[in-house]
């Protein structure tokens, strides 16, 4: 959702293929290639790989970014780990805001997901609607900003 | 009390591997370190390096890796590869936290605990572990070698139990949002179950704040769509990775 909404946000639309796919689907956000395949080396830990794909990643986003990008990594590989490890189920308002995000990349067929429950009917109303609003309330938010 | 190794500077240093590392990333991983050489709230300070230094070596298991591979991870017996002096108990749990964390069940968790786990013990195991891992891929990320771990800080665990925990569902009880609120861990009108999640053990939602407030975006700029002040990545870019990871490790949250 969050990826989403910050590509409106900036005038963006990210290719949400991405998220699944990798790589071969970074359309939309600047440098996404680079990012992706640095992603997967990491998570993968395959050393040689990480080397070529950090390498690539400089020549794209600069060597801050390479190292805000490994930092992101490791927030997730801590974040995904604590809330499988603790099971913890979806907040109530994020399954309904996230639920369009949810059914488009199929997440439900994680394991994970048998610690939230199916969304509701309001749910499932919910987030009809905030699909429609949320690229307007991305670029109100933005302009707030 | 003698003072942790990690009181040495030298002990967490970027600069073999040639990167610049921003200034609050640095000061995360120290304050990480010197919590984990810590006595911790039902672990002793050995006990919490031990726990690091599994979550190093299950990435080559044998076991673990054959469970992964398995249609169900439990189908499998035997011993994971562990030179470690810890609970049977505590080593199942570094190791399938570490290699398979999207198969976890509440039948493991309530195993564990019928094997000696406690509720704290487990919720603290999973913040060192995370905690270890996060800095961890950083430094293989920038192609920096990881940080030695500290030597352990004499003293005795605190053994305190929070008051106002609440089920959720989860695993194990977390604080609600205004008791987590009345001890400082967080000041959000709700706070989400990610963050509350180790909230049974409050030392680590303030280490998970130091962290990952560093690592990815303070807690209060979360929600700011779009925005990621003092990062050289922009928030699409930023998200766009976040992503990628929690589909790699096939989390659903």
């Amino acid at each position: 959702m969050l990826l989403r909404a910050s590509g409106e946000t900036m005038g963006d639309t990210p290719d949400l293929r991405a998220v699944n796919e990798g790589a071969a689907a970074a359309g939309g956000v600047a440098g996404g290639r680079a990012l992706l395949t640095f992603t997967d080396a990491v998570i993968a830990q395959d050393a040689p790989a990480i080397q070529s794909a950090r390498a690539e990643l400089v020549r794209a986003v600069g060597a801050a970014g390479m190292v805000d990008a490994a930092a992101v990594i490791g927030n997730f590989e801590r974040m995904n780990r604590i809330a499988d490890a603790i099971g913890i189920p979806m907040d109530g308002p994020t399954a309904a805001v996230t639920l369009s995000i949810q059914e488009e990349l199929g997440l439900r067929r994680f394991a994970s997901a048998s610690h939230s429950p199916d969304a509701t009917r309001l749910q499932r109303l919910v987030g009809r609607f905030t699909r429609v609003l949320l690229p307007l309330v991305s670029r109100l938010m933005a302009q707030r900003h | 009390m003698a003072a942790p190794e990690l009181a040495e500077p030298e002990a967490i240093d970027f600069s073999r591997a040639g990167v610049v590392v921003r200034d609050d990333i640095f000061a995360a991983h120290r304050a990480a370190w010197q919590s984990l050489a810590s006595p911790g709230v039902w672990w002793t300070s050995e006990e919490r390096i031990a726990i690091a230094a599994e979550a190093r070596t299950a990435s080559s298991c044998a076991l673990c890796r054959e469970a992964k591979q398995a249609l169900s991870p439990f189908s499998f017996s035997g011993r994971h590869d562990s030179e470690r002096d810890l609970p049977a108990a505590a080593v199942e749990a570094v190791h399938r936290i570490v290699t398979d964390p999207s198969r976890l069940t509440r039948s493991w968790v309530e195993q564990l605990a019928a094997d000696g786990l406690s509720d704290g013990h487990y919720v603290e195991l999973v913040g060192v572990v995370v905690t270890l891992l996060s800095i961890d891929r950083l430094c293989q990320g920038v192609g920096a070698e990881l940080h030695p771990l500290p030597g352990p800080v004499a003293g005795e665990p605190s053994r305190i139990r929070p008051d106002g925990l609440e089920d959720v569902g989860a695993f194990t009880p977390m604080l609600s949002t205004r008791a987590g609120k009345k001890l400082g861990l967080w000041n959000l009108p709700v706070a989400p179950n990610v963050i509350r999640a180790l909230s049974l053990v409050p030392p680590e939602v303030e280490m998970l704040h130091t962290v990952a407030g560093a690592h990815y975006l303070p807690v209060e700029q979360v929600s700011q769509i779009g925005r990621a002040p003092g990062r050289a990545l922009d928030r699409a870019q930023i998200e766009l990775v976040a992503a990628r990871v929690s589909s790699l490790n096939e989390c659903f949250y």
